[in-house]
């Protein structure tokens, strides 16, 4: 998968309404709720068969950190 | 009752016919814009006459059981199309008989697809925060009595009807801290296209209804308080519409 689609697909996770960036903070966006999160881990299982838990968000901050935990190369 | 009126937009499908018909034309005569969808071309032409505001009904034409993973992105183009949801009320669903003798898989998967997958992947679809107005949305799925019923032949359908409730209230968690609402409707008997056609039901069932059979303004009624902001404080429900059977 490459970053575009990634970001697409990220985005639509997301429900956000503007497109997102690698360097997007996660904290910083308005749809970053505990059921984003719940929906971060499910994308990151049934798209890339990757298990994280919330805890991975101390250390995932960026968009381009979920991508690097799906495996995505930066 | 505040009804959910003015330039509010609301998806309705099965509205070529029965229950789905009746509440398309309830929230026209609301004053509220409906895309009606349906497979039927010339019933849903029907429509659009009756309501006698036909600038308030938007026809599509969609068979709900094919593509049923592309149902989020087909929702995503009506709201380019028409604008953000104020919500949706899910009727179109096909009912069979089958006891175990003659029960298939294929039958099964024939009535869920329509009957539960495709409402769940529309409501997918709208409960995207991209595609509806957010707080005071307000979501309907049209169920059926059977889900709490003992009926020989309606174990597929039944099963279809729980699944759907069950899945509401789950969703209906998801969504809440948006303001946004989902709710079913349980109708028993109503007349209808659907139960003209099992025959012999008027005389078979007549007995089970001290109110007698339901009609469709009915489940009308209650679907459009549902959706109203009336009914803001309640969401997660299954209302059992039976006129006293259970
Ligand atoms: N009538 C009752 O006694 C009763 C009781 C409890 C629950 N219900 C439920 O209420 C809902 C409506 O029932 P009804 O009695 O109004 O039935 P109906 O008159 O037979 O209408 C069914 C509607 O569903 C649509 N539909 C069916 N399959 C479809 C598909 N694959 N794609 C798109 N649309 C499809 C039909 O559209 P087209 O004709 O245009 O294809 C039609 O508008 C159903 O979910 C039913 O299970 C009915």
């Amino acid at each position: 998968m490459t970053h575009e689609e990634f970001l697409e697909k990220f985005q639509d996770v997301l429900q956000a309404e503007d497109p997102l960036g690698m360097d997007t903070v996660l904290e910083d966006l308005d749809e970053w709720d505990s059921l984003a999160r719940m929906a971060t881990v499910a994308f990151l299982d049934s798209d890339f068969g990757v298990q994280a838990t919330f805890e991975d968000f101390t250390t995932m901050k960026t968009v381009a950190d979920v991508a690097r935990k799906a495996g995505i190369a930066s | 009752m505040t009804a959910p009126a003015g330039e509010r937009l609301y998806l309705v499908t099965g509205a070529s016919s029965g229950i789905g018909k009746g509440i398309a034309l309830r929230l026209c005569g609301l004053g509220a814009r409906v895309v009606a969808i349906g497979r039927d071309a010339d019933r849903l032409g029907e429509l659009a006459q009756e309501c006698g505001c036909p600038e308030r009904i938007h026809p599509e034409i969609r068979d709900l059981a094919a593509d049923i993973e592309l149902l989020p992105q087909y929702v995503k183009g009506l709201k380019e199309k028409y604008g953000k949801f104020h919500g949706m009320v899910s009727c179109a669903g096909i009912s069979e008989i089958r006891p175990l003798q003659i029960l298939k898989y294929e039958n099964g998967k024939r009535i869920f697809d329509i009957n539960y997958f495709a409402p769940l992947m529309l409501a997918k679809g709208l409960l995207d925060r991209r595609h509806n107005v957010g707080r005071g949305t307000s979501l309907v799925f049209i169920a059926s009595i059977e889900a709490h019923l003992a009926d020989k032949g309606m174990s597929f359908y039944a099963g279809s009807k729980a699944a759907l409730i069950a899945s509401v209230r789950s969703i209906s968690r998801e969504v809440a801290a948006s303001g946004v609402r989902v709710n079913a409707i349980s109708p028993g008997d109503i007349l209808t296209p659907m139960t003209a056609a099992v025959e012999g039901m008027r005389n078979d069932r007549s007995h089970l209804y001290p109110l007698g059979f339901g009609t469709v303004d009915d489940v009308a009624a209650l679907a459009v308080f549902l959706l109203s902001d009336e009914a803001k404080w309640i969401t997660g429900q299954n209302y059992i519409l039976d006129g006293g059977h259970l």
